[in-house]
């Protein structure tokens, strides 16, 4: 089969039956906004907001560049906020604008907390 | 925690909360992405204030102990064991599990005749109301791509040596249907007692990488 057919054939998360490497027997506990992002990730499923199978076509949809230097709860994230824009719940702009807050808050708080010590 | 290749599922180190609730490295990118999307459904009413938080209750009440019971409990019960098979979400929900989501759970028993392993090969989907979130090995590239094709080569990477009179089968989990295997009782537990008997019983012999030993666990 020609490169050009596989491309065709597969999407990325379609991998079963490929080769691939030994198991490696990796685990690693949730950091704690990972298992935040899990949690959410559960809440759109209920709310009907995104369901699962949506998540797993939008975390395809981020396409294999993506998909390969993002590690799986970035991905996730990603895939949510992408989604949200699609269904016009969110846009690119207030999300950006919330980010560059909650990093400012962090800073802000970083540095009463360093006095309070 | 081993090395990896970029595109399996490894994650950033953790993030200790500071005493003051200001958690001492900076979030990064992605994290913040994560609160302010949070933020903005909490605000916008799409999402409750504590519902976050709430289901981080119900992710971290999920283990394989709660899977270890169910199998155990279908060892010395042959009722409940045949409720299982026949649905095992029913069977699971009369123990007192509840499913969070809206997944059906198939329970595969394993024989001496058959062997069952579960997988996901588009994701990681997987039996969390029973086992919990899965090991990172079961959400990376080799296991996925690999268990649905050369099953063997890959229970032989955990240690495992099925017989070649013993058929594999592997389910491959969706979003909506998930598995759980049912192992085989080791033998020389006959006296065991159902918690006893419930220790042995771990998360990857529930997954079908490795049978359930009689010295793994802790029981006498």
């Amino acid at each position: 089969m020609s490169q050009a057919e596989n491309i065709v054939i597969r999407l990325p998360n379609d991998i079963g039956g490929l080769a691939a490497d030994r198991i490696q027997r990796t685990d690693h506990e949730l950091a704690p906004w990972e298992k935040r992002c899990h949690a959410l990730a559960d809440v759109l499923d209920f709310r009907k907001i995104i369901n699962t199978e949506e998540k797993r076509r939008g975390v395809e949809a981020l396409g294999s560049e993506w998909v390969g230097k993002l590690n799986y709860y970035e991905r996730w994230i990603v895939a949510f906020a992408t989604i949200l824009f699609q269904k016009g719940l969110l846009t690119p702009a207030d999300l950006a604008i919330r980010m560059d807050e909650i990093q400012k808050r962090w800073r802000d708080e970083a540095v009463l907390a360093k006095r309070g010590d | 925690m081993a090395s990896h290749e970029h595109n399996d599922d490894h994650d950033h180190p953790h993030h200790e909360s500071h005493p003051h609730g200001v958690q001492e490295i900076e979030p990064g990118y992605y994290e913040l992405m994560e609160s302010a999307v949070r933020e903005l459904l909490i605000e916008r009413k799409m999402i409750g204030a504590d519902e976050v938080r709430r289901q981080i209750e119900v992710l971290d009440s999920r283990t394989p102990a709660l899977g270890s019971k169910v199998v155990a409990h279908a060892w010395t019960d042959p009722g409940f064991r045949k409720r299982l098979l026949a649905n095992g979400r029913k069977a699971c929900e009369e123990l007192g599990i509840s499913f969070y989501d809206d997944t059906q759970l198939i329970v595969l028993e394993n024989t001496d005749k058959v062997h069952n392993l579960i997988v996901c090969t588009l994701c990681s989907c997987y039996p969390r109301p029973v086992l919990g979130l899965p090991p990172d090995w079961y959400k990376a590239r080799s296991y996925r791509a690999r268990a649905v094709v050369e099953p063997r080569a890959v229970l032989a990477e955990f240690g495992t040596q099925i017989p070649d009179d013993v058929e594999i089968r592997v389910s491959d989990s969706t979003a909506v249907v998930r598995y759980l295997v049912l192992p085989v009782r080791p033998a020389g537990t006959e006296g065991f007692s159902e918690e006893d008997l419930a220790k042995l019983v771990t998360r990857d012999a529930m997954i079908g990488v490795i049978p359930v030993q009689l010295h793994a666990g802790s029981a006498a």
